[in-house]
């Protein structure tokens, strides 16, 4: 990728906008008889600056956005005005065509020279504005900055109007999550309505059979009652579960260990390598899952005279369990770590062993941290899908027995979403109509989850 | 502290920002998508075509056919694929959409069959089966083990109970799920072969279509067939885990692996490469891939692409292609696929 | 009261050795969770090195190979016939192989990527033509299995893909030290191929550098943005709630879901390229986002008021409490979030399906916009081929993508360790 001159250009604008904006804070304020400064001078530069980058990114945006469109309604009407209606999408491929050729690559073999012409003048259309563009960030910058930078006076409030303006920079980020949940649910509700025109919502969310291979053959009659979502909640249920009873006993005395026992030097190295534990690529997990995993406990079961699945929830959840430990342990060590020594040389003080300092004080300051820890871990458990297709299968079983293959809602909407089949049939709608209902679910319990660790949450100091 | 990360957030919008710049620019490669089963055998054409021509190598997704197909019918530009791969020939609903998007002119081409095999460890004997003993043991409903034209709920367990010759292992098949174009192929030639051999379900298929392929089309639910995800090395390795259990793949799997697995014979024919190209191994089905004909001339590549593909080099009986396991169509339908590669005719459904 | 006191005493007393007993068994038990995840962790390890360090070496022949000057026309170097070059020097040194057939197993000894090197080899240096010199070239993949022992011998002939002839043929190449397994540096300079003895990892690690460049530069600053306003400036209302309701919900939503809202958002809506490592960047920053801004609010919340109140109390504003007291302190814990989230990022494939990464691509991406793919798939697409010798490779590209992991982690560990304190 080679550095965009208009890049450069905006960071060098950007910068001598702050150093010119903080030189000058300091000359207004060296003058005789002027008041103190409100703000220290580097906010009067950052306030000089801001105004120069804020507007130059906006245009930029917005142009990048329109650009293309007005250009190509451009060179269409002209084309159209000659007589002859073309589709924007020829167009394009004539100019991703023409691109080819100005770079050189390679040659096109028929050309009809309408549309040649039109991609030329498409093609310098686009330089021009491009050229334009650059001018006017570059102007718009300018000008915006020198109208601050002429203001600035020991008065200024500079401080708190950077200030405002970062405050509005953190809200906007904050609502980056409230903007992709409205995309998700944007993103599958169409096709998942489509599901629900063709399959029953009562018997999609109460139906206790999931069982896609029927609607393939006949595309309406009988596949009412073999996309019911039961088998595959509860098969979810039931792996993250036993994930969870691996990684959170196990995740939760790892973490106590590590920042109230160990010393120092072993945490060092003991956290991070428990993290590498969380980048193990799932595939490998599958791998382990399946084969060393399932035969070790199928032969188990068999000597204790239980019938195992050889693809089992058992072994899938076992697995995801040792995936998610990190999630308990490194977040919440981190925030044991960061219960005030206080508290623990107050209960120490008081006679408390070591583990009843832990358990009766630390821990509960601890919680609101730990508890969003284990959600975390819960949350990746349910989102799992390559240990679950290779050591759990793809049969959504109702059953209780961990023994028994399951089928999870992920697996489910991958491998709806890949299959072979056509993409209108109810077989691939119904993943998007899974992915909503699980989306549904993990929102309630959030909701749930909210107040009740509201309820429960406790400030020291 | 913040100032930095004021800044460093300021750069890094800049940077995504200035990467949109370059989005205009034109595609000098071909973009190929669809089925995981076609993909090793393209990805081989195409990086022979890569190293050979003076070409980008193209960029093939691995996206599964309907996936693929979706995209391919998007309609037409450089945002939308060139080629398809796809399992299975187009559907109708399929071809429909693509006219209504604009892709009016799509090239059919089949570039040979995959045979799909059932195999077991090499720990135990080769099993000896015919159609008829699959769709007994892998239906969800069969015929009244005590005789009549009544249907009951598979009531199998163990290969003798279906069949006195075979052992008495149980039941137990990892095989793809309801999904996969692999599946589909195999209940349709094997299941629906074995399940025609009952005259009363046959003599269905003319009053009620839907009926029949219902009964021969279903496979049980019960734990028999176990649906095992789409990676056929891990099914290999199952299968060495677990010398009782089949497995259901493609052909190439058995191929390499053939020190470890032995596929069963089927009707009395082996899954070997001859057997399974002259026809007599019952299970076999054909692969496909989709070019849009608008795009050829544009993309650059397109047109040589297609030679390359439909060359005996790749897809004839001594082919690269073969090499990799992709069981070679015959002669004569080679013959009218180069034709209709090279002139391009458009493919016609109504 | 004597009585009485005696009797308290006696209680601690007995007491004690009760409480010790379940200070040492909380201990254990502490212990033993961090002594088995450590065990899991060095099983994975040894079974992925076990499996993968093999294909660190590579077969590879040496050929005397004679650059024909009829054969290679100077104006039209790339078009000629390299392959005979090959076919040549292996008949020199097998003369007694006539039939046509054997000579088409014979000449599958040589990977069909050979070909190519001479190429390059010669259009690099046209002076090597009319010359002869020991070329080393790579052998076929399943040379390579035989001589690490993947390929059995002991098996009737039907049942491997070698032959015996070919065995013979190995073995006699072998005994003349013409060919031996070398340190495969194919592995770390190529892209992806279909031959496993010419695919590399490279296209993957690039692939992989690019996207994860891009969602740490957009994943950190926004999710500690995010996270500093919901815990220090938002007013608790309903908005605030619903944002960190949002938020929670988020980190649940499968990971492939995130891959359909980039395919609807970012390739669909705002027109980027498909298979793009820009893209695979910000959907991989949209995955990642909840996971760090959860953990940074935690540390936030973590850090004593009393630190808030003095810097307060002595003037500062409170956004100079937070970005110069606050947030150093909080530090270890946003970047252990980091850590964690961009683990996930570095190891997520299903995502990336939706948006087209999930691909063979042979070229090196270059840039942000090129075509790529990133090494989970890499690793999953290998996983999924049915040569014996991606086997070997998957393993390895895993171990390439540890590495990749555990420099990524040191670093912020190294931070973490800067920044971290106890009070």
């Amino acid at each position: 990728m080679s550095l965009n001159p208009l890049l450069v250009a905006t960071l060098i604008l950007v910068s001598s906008a702050f150093w010119l904006g903080k030189k000058k804070a300091l000359a207004v304020a060296g003058q005789a008889g002027s008041p103190r400064l409100h703000s220290r001078p580097g906010y009067y530069g950052m306030i000089v600056a801001l105004w120069c980058a804020i507007p130059s990114l906006l245009i930029f945006a917005a142009w990048q956005s329109c650009a293309d469109t007005i250009l190509t309604n451009l060179v269409m009407g002209s084309i159209s005005a000659a007589g002859e209606a073309l589709d924007p999408a020829q167009l394009r491929l004539r100019v991703s065509d023409l691109h080819n050729l100005v770079s050189g690559k390679v040659f096109s073999t028929d050309i009809d020279p309408l549309m040649q012409k039109a991609a030329q003048r498409y093609q310098a259309m686009e330089r021009l504005s491009t050229m334009a563009m650059g001018v006017t960030i570059l102007a718009a910058a300018i000008i915006s900055g020198a109208l601050v930078y002429t203001r600035i006076r020991p008065a200024m409030r500079a401080r708190n109007q950077v200030e405002k303006i970062v405050e509005l920079g953190l809200i906007l980020c904050s609502t980056i999550a409230v903007v992709t949940t409205l995309g998700i649910v944007l993103s599958v509700l169409f096709e998942a309505l489509r599901f629900f025109q063709q399959v029953p919502l009562t018997d999609f969310l109460f139906g206790t059979r999931w069982s896609p291979q029927i609607a393939l053959r006949a595309d309406q009659a009988g596949s009412s009652g073999s996309f019911g979502a039961i088998p595959v909640l509860a098969g979810t249920l039931m792996i993250s579960a036993i994930a969870m009873s691996v990684a959170v006993p196990i995740g939760l005395m790892a973490a106590i260990y590590l920042s109230e026992y160990a010393g120092r030097r072993t945490r060092a190295m003991v956290k991070p390598l428990m993290e590498i534990l969380a980048g193990v690529p799932t595939v490998v997990y599958g791998f382990f899952a399946a084969l060393i995993v399932a035969p070790l406990l199928r032969k188990a079961g068999v000597s204790l005279g239980l019938s195992v699945s050889s693809e089992s929830a058992l072994a899938a959840g076992l697995v995801m369990g040792v995936m998610i430990i990190p999630f308990v342990s490194s977040l919440s060590d981190d925030v044991i770590n960061a219960v005030p020594q206080s508290l623990r040389e107050g209960s120490y003080g008081l006679g408390a062993t070591k583990s009843e300092t832990i358990t009766s004080v630390i821990l509960p300051a601890a919680l609101p941290g730990i508890v969003g820890s284990i959600l975390l871990a819960a949350s990746r458990a349910i989102g799992e899908t390559m240990i679950v297709v290779m050591a759990a299968g793809l049969s959504a079983n109702l059953t209780a027995n961990p023994l028994q293959a399951v089928t999870t809602v992920t697996v489910q909407i991958v491998t709806l979403l890949v299959g072979d089949q056509e993409f209108d049939s109810p077989k691939t709608l119904a993943a998007f109509a899974l992915g909503l209902l699980l989306f549904v679910i993990t929102l309630c319990l959030n909701v749930v989850a909210l107040y009740v660790v509201r309820k429960y949450r406790e400030e020291y100091e | 502290m913040l100032k930095k990360s004021v800044a460093l957030a300021a750069a890094s919008l800049m940077m995504a920002s200035v990467a949109g710049t370059t989005l205009a620019a034109g595609r000098d490669y071909i973009s190929i998508v669809g089925s995981s089963t076609v993909y090793p055998f393209a990805t081989t054409v195409a990086e022979q075509f890569g190293k050979t021509s003076r070409f980008k190598t193209p960029k093939i997704e691995s996206t599964g056919s309907g996936g693929g197909m979706k995209l391919f019918c998007a309609g037409i530009g450089v945002k939308t694929p060139d080629v398809t791969n796809s399992s299975r020939r187009i559907k109708k609903s399929e071809y429909q959409k693509c006219q209504a998007n604009g892709v009016t002119d799509i090239v059919e081409m089949k570039i040979g069959y995959d045979g799909i095999v059932v195999a077991n460890s090499k720990k135990t004997a080769q099993l000896e089966l015919s159609r008829k003993d699959l769709f007994l043991a892998l239906a969800k409903d069969v015929p009244d083990p005590k005789g009549g034209e009544k249907l009951v709920a598979n009531p199998y367990t163990t290969w003798k109970e279906v069949n006195p010759a075979l052992p008495a292992t149980p039941i137990e098949v990892l095989g793809p799920p309801p999904t996969s174009g692999t599946r589909d192929a195999f209940v349709e030639l094997a299941m629906e072969g074995g399940c025609k051999q009952f005259p009363f379900i046959k003599a269905m298929k003319k009053k009620d279509k839907k009926a029949y392929k219902g009964i021969c089309h279903t496979v049980r639910e019960d734990g028999a067939y176990i649906e095992a995800g789409e990676n056929d090395n891990l099914i290999v390795q199952k299968l060495e885990a677990n010398p009782q259990a089949l497995g259901i793949f493609g052909f190439s799997f058995l191929d390499q692996n053939s020190d470890k697995i032995q596929g069963s014979r089927v009707d009395g024919t082996n899954p070997t490469f001859e057997e399974i190209a002259d026809g007599s191994y019952p299970v076999s089905r054909p692969l496909y891939f989709y070019v849009k004909k608008a795009h050829v001339g544009v993309i650059p590549g397109i047109a040589e692409y297609l030679a390359e593909f439909s060359n005996d080099r790749a897809w004839g009986e001594d082919g690269y292609l073969a090499d990799k396991g992709l069981i070679p169509a015959p002669v004569e339908e080679r013959r009218q696929f180069a034709r209709a590669a090279k002139e391009l005719t458009p493919l016609v459904m109504d | 009261m004597t009585r009485q006191n005696k009797s308290t005493m006696e209680m601690v007393q007995r007491g004690l050795a009760r409480r010790h007993r379940r200070e040492k068994i909380f201990r254990f038990l502490g212990m033993a969770a961090v002594t088995t995840s450590i065990l899991f962790l060095l099983l994975l390890f040894g079974s992925i090195i076990a499996n993968g360090w093999s294909a660190f070496r590579q077969a590879e022949l040496s050929l005397e190979v004679s650059f024909d000057q009829e054969l290679l026309d100077v104006d039209n170097l790339r078009d000629a016939n390299y392959a005979l070059l090959i076919k040549r020097s292996l008949r020199e040194f097998f003369p007694q192989v006539e039939k046509r057939r054997d000579l088409r197993h014979l000449y599958k000894l040589v990977s069909s990527g050979a070909a190519f090197e001479l190429q390059a080899m010669v259009m690099a240096d046209p002076s090597l033509i009319g010359t002869r010199r020991l070329v080393t070239l790579p052998a076929d993949d399943e040379v390579d299995m035989l001589l690490k022992g993947y390929i059995p011998r002991d098996v009737p002939e039907s049942e491997r893909r070698v032959s015996d002839q070919q065995i013979r043929w190995i073995d006699e190449l072998v005994a003349a030290s013409r060919l031996k397994l070398g340190w495969n540096t194919t592995f770390f300079t190529a892209g992806d191929s279909r031959e496993p003895e010419l695919s590399g990892i490279r296209g993957a690690v690039a692939g992989s550098l690019f996207t994860l460049l891009v969602t740490l530069l957009l994943s950190f600053p926004i999710g500690v943005a995010a996270a500093v306003y919901l815990e220090e400036f938002a007013p608790s209302n309903r908005w605030t709630d619903c944002i960190e309701v949002n938020i929670n919900n988020l980190a649940a939503v499968p990971s492939i879901v995130f891959g359909l809202l980039g395919l609807a958002v970012f390739l669909n809506v705002l027109g980027m390229p498909r298979s793009a490592p820009l893209v695979g960047g910000l959907v991989l920053t949209l995955m990642t986002l909840p996971t760090i801004i959860i953990a940074s609010r935690a540390s936030l919340k973590s850090v004593p008021p009393s630190i808030r109140e003095a810097a307060l109390g002595i003037g500062a504003s409170r956004m100079e409490t937070i970005s110069h007291h606050v947030l150093p302190l909080a530090m270890p814990g946003m970047l252990t979030g980091t850590i964690i989230g961009m683990a996930q990022a570095l190891g997520e494939t299903a995502p990336l399906l939706m948006i087209g990464m999930v691909a063979f691509i042979v070229d090196v991406p270059g840039g942000l916009t090129d075509p790529a793919t990133v090494l989970p798939v890499q690793i999953y697409l290998w996983a999924d081929s049915p040569e014996r010798a991606f086997v070997e490779r998957t393993s390895a590209a895993i171990m390439v993508l540890l590495t990749f992991l555990i420099m990524m982690n040191g670093t912020a560990v190294f931070l973490r360790k800067k920044f971290e304190q106890r009070w």
